[in-house]
């Protein structure tokens, strides 16, 4: 058993790193490494990877695991999980790392029954006990609540943290590159990938987003969201939206923030037209400042926000886009 | 063909009732959890389910996610042949997405998560494409079957249980399994390993969130909502806050 802690890299659909990674190794050096003695190290599973070493080698990684292999290409979930499990087994890690994203969310519960690892999910701090366990706050039961949840002595523990929970803070090293290659069997990839559609969108992704703009059912209709993305764009945002807008066809699921959807934490958090439902402040109540925008001076909303606007979005929006593009530019 | 659901989710419900539509088969609900589970189970079975298996046992509550997928795993595979399981994406109580795909890994067929549309079947290849949701986009991708697919929010509409639907459930079968019936040392399980005492990450305590919020909002003069000069005057008022205060632009 090595006293290593692993940060898995996520890649974004570019092939760069996603911003999460970089959290989780500066929490990782900050929290974990130091306490126990032990090695951060990052892993890369990707097709054409080996070059992205020195980006982790930044943020602190000494050490480097890389497997760049053909068949890892697209994150295709059943190749990382027989590359990250094959890993592990082999260097028996301490901790293992990864950022809450929905191809995280996707193949680490496989690792995890492979290896026959614990694994928390979505955490939002990381931390030690003093017998040197992992402990990790997460929120549960709907969001009301946030967990304190320890690993049992039992190696690895394996968790992901949730994006924007972490300050990433710079720390060259000049890592040490490992080249592992992995023995792929046919049985081994059952996922063919047909067609990737990626979004056309300038926008940060939701869930990793330091501003986002959301709408809600008051928005009244798909061609009205058009309100919704330009002061996004204004913000540099995220646009977001509710469970009753997606419903009512406004606009795709992916956009979906709340128990059901995406659990978001900005800096900045705008919802336009949404009456603040329980179901949707599981995904965003742990935002730092929240403005809300609506047209009831009774809405709950108005209850759990920082800054608020009582009025018709219709009016408030135009010369608000205004005014913080304005801002935005100078 | 048959299609195997847990754990309870309407979303997963409504795509397996679809699916057996298209082409014929039997719909199995099984899930595990405390007595309150069988309303979920009835209505699945009013929403036009075949029959049910109801694992239900004290000694699981708290239980870890690898063990419920065992478990859930083992009572499938006593079910004989199936095509096709839907599980919920989340498990709405804990938020937890690793039961499902740890059910896959026990039976050793492919998962696909996320699925926002399943595309096609093909009974013959045995093979199911599915349009499934990533980060920044959507990929179309096949896998053979038996697979498992991992059914979010909004999937589709799931159908109400219709009366006659109702009354016909109260005859369907449910099936109940205790501790007892499970042979857990050919799981590899032992009576220790499950429950709160055997999990492999233990809840040790909880609290609620306190963010303190500002509550400061603008409203109009005259009328509790903005209007007229009042909108500029407003949304100054707003930047200037969330500038100079709260400083987030
Ligand atoms: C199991 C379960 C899971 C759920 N999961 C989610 C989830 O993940 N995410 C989620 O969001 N919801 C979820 N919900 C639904 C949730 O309970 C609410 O129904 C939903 O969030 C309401 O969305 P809304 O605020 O857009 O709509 P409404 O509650 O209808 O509010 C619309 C608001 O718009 C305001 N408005 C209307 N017109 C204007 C205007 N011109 N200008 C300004 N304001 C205006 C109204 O005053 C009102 O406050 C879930 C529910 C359940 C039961």
């Amino acid at each position: 058993m090595s006293n290593e802690v692993w940060v898995v890299a996520d890649l974004k659909l570019d092939g760069s790193i996603r911003k999460v990674t970089f959290e989780a190794l500066s929490e990782a050096r900050r929290k974990l490494v130091g306490k126990i003695g032990g090695n951060l190290c990052g892993v890369l599973l990707g097709s054409g990877v080996s070059n992205l070493a020195p980006e982790l080698g930044k943020y602190g990684a000494e050490k480097v695991y890389v497997v760049d292999n053909e068949l890892l290409k697209d994150s295709n979930p059943d190749g990382y999980t027989k590359a990250l499990a094959d890993l592990i087994k082999k260097y028996e890690p301490y901790i293992v790392i990864a950022g809450n994203t929905n191809l995280a969310e996707d193949y680490l519960p496989r690792v995890a029954g492979r290896v026959q690892a614990g694994l928390t999910m979505d955490s939002i701090d990381l931390d030690l006990t003093d017998d040197n366990r992992l402990k990790i706050q997460r929120y549960s039961h709907s969001s009301k609540v946030i967990s304190t949840q320890e690993f049992l002595d039992h190696k690895p523990m394996m968790t992901t943290v949730r994006p924007n929970s972490f300050k990433p803070e710079e720390d060259q090293k000049d890592p040490e590159i490992v080249n592992e290659s992995v023995d792929f069997n046919s049985e081994d990839i059952w996922t063919n990938v047909v067609e990737i559609k990626a979004k056309k969108s300038d926008l940060p992704p939701l869930t990793e987003a330091d501003r986002v703009v959301s709408g809600g059912r008051g928005l009244g209709s798909e061609e009205n969201f058009k309100y919704i993305y330009e002061l996004a764009e204004a913000f540099d945002a995220a646009p977001g939206a509710t469970r009753a807008a997606v419903d009512a066809g406004y606009c795709p699921y992916d956009m979906q923030v709340g128990q059901t959807g995406k659990a978001v934490s900005p800096n900045l958090y705008v919802a336009v037209a949404i009456s603040g439902a329980i179901q949707h402040f599981s995904g965003m109540g742990s935002s730092k400042v929240i403005v809300a925008i609506n047209k009831d001076p009774d809405a709950p909303i108005f209850k759990k926000c920082d800054y608020g606007i009582c009025g018709d979005l219709f009016e408030l929006l135009p010369p608000l886009t205004d005014e913080v593009k304005k801002l935005l530019q100078d | 063909m048959k299609w195997v659901l847990n754990p309870y989710d309407e979303f997963a419900v409504e795509e397996a009732l679809r699916t057996k539509e298209q082409f014929g088969g039997e719909v199995v609900l099984v899930t595990m959890g405390p007595a309150r589970c069988r309303e979920a189970l009835r209505t699945g079975l009013a929403m036009g389910a075949d029959s049910s298996v109801h694992i239900e046992d004290d000694n699981f509550a708290f239980s870890d996610n690898y063990v419920v997928g065992k478990i859930i795993a083992n009572e499938i595979k006593n079910l004989g042949e199936y095509d096709l399981i839907f599980t919920g994406f989340k498990i709405i109580d804990d938020e937890s997405v690793q039961v499902g795909i740890h059910i896959a890994e026990e039976l050793g067929i492919p998962h696909v998560a996320l699925v926002s549309k399943v595309v096609r079947i093909d009974p013959d290849q045995k093979r199911v494409t599915c349009q499934k949701e990533i980060d920044g986009g959507h990929v179309i991708v096949d896998v053979p079957m038996p697979a498992l697919i991992t059914c979010p929010d909004a999937m589709n509409e799931p159908r109400y249980a219709s009366l006659p639907g109702i009354m016909k459930a109260k005859k369907k079968p449910l099936k109940e399994v205790l501790v007892d019936d499970i042979n857990l040392e050919a799981l590899g399980l032992s009576r220790e390993s499950l429950g709160k005492d055997g999990a492999r990450v233990k809840t040790t305590s909880i609290k609620v969130p306190q963010i303190e919020r500002k509550l400061k909002v603008i409203t109009g003069k005259d009328n509790p909502a903005v209007k007229g000069d009042e909108i500029i005057e407003s949304t100054h008022e707003l930047i200037k806050l969330l500038r100079e205060e709260a400083k987030v632009v």
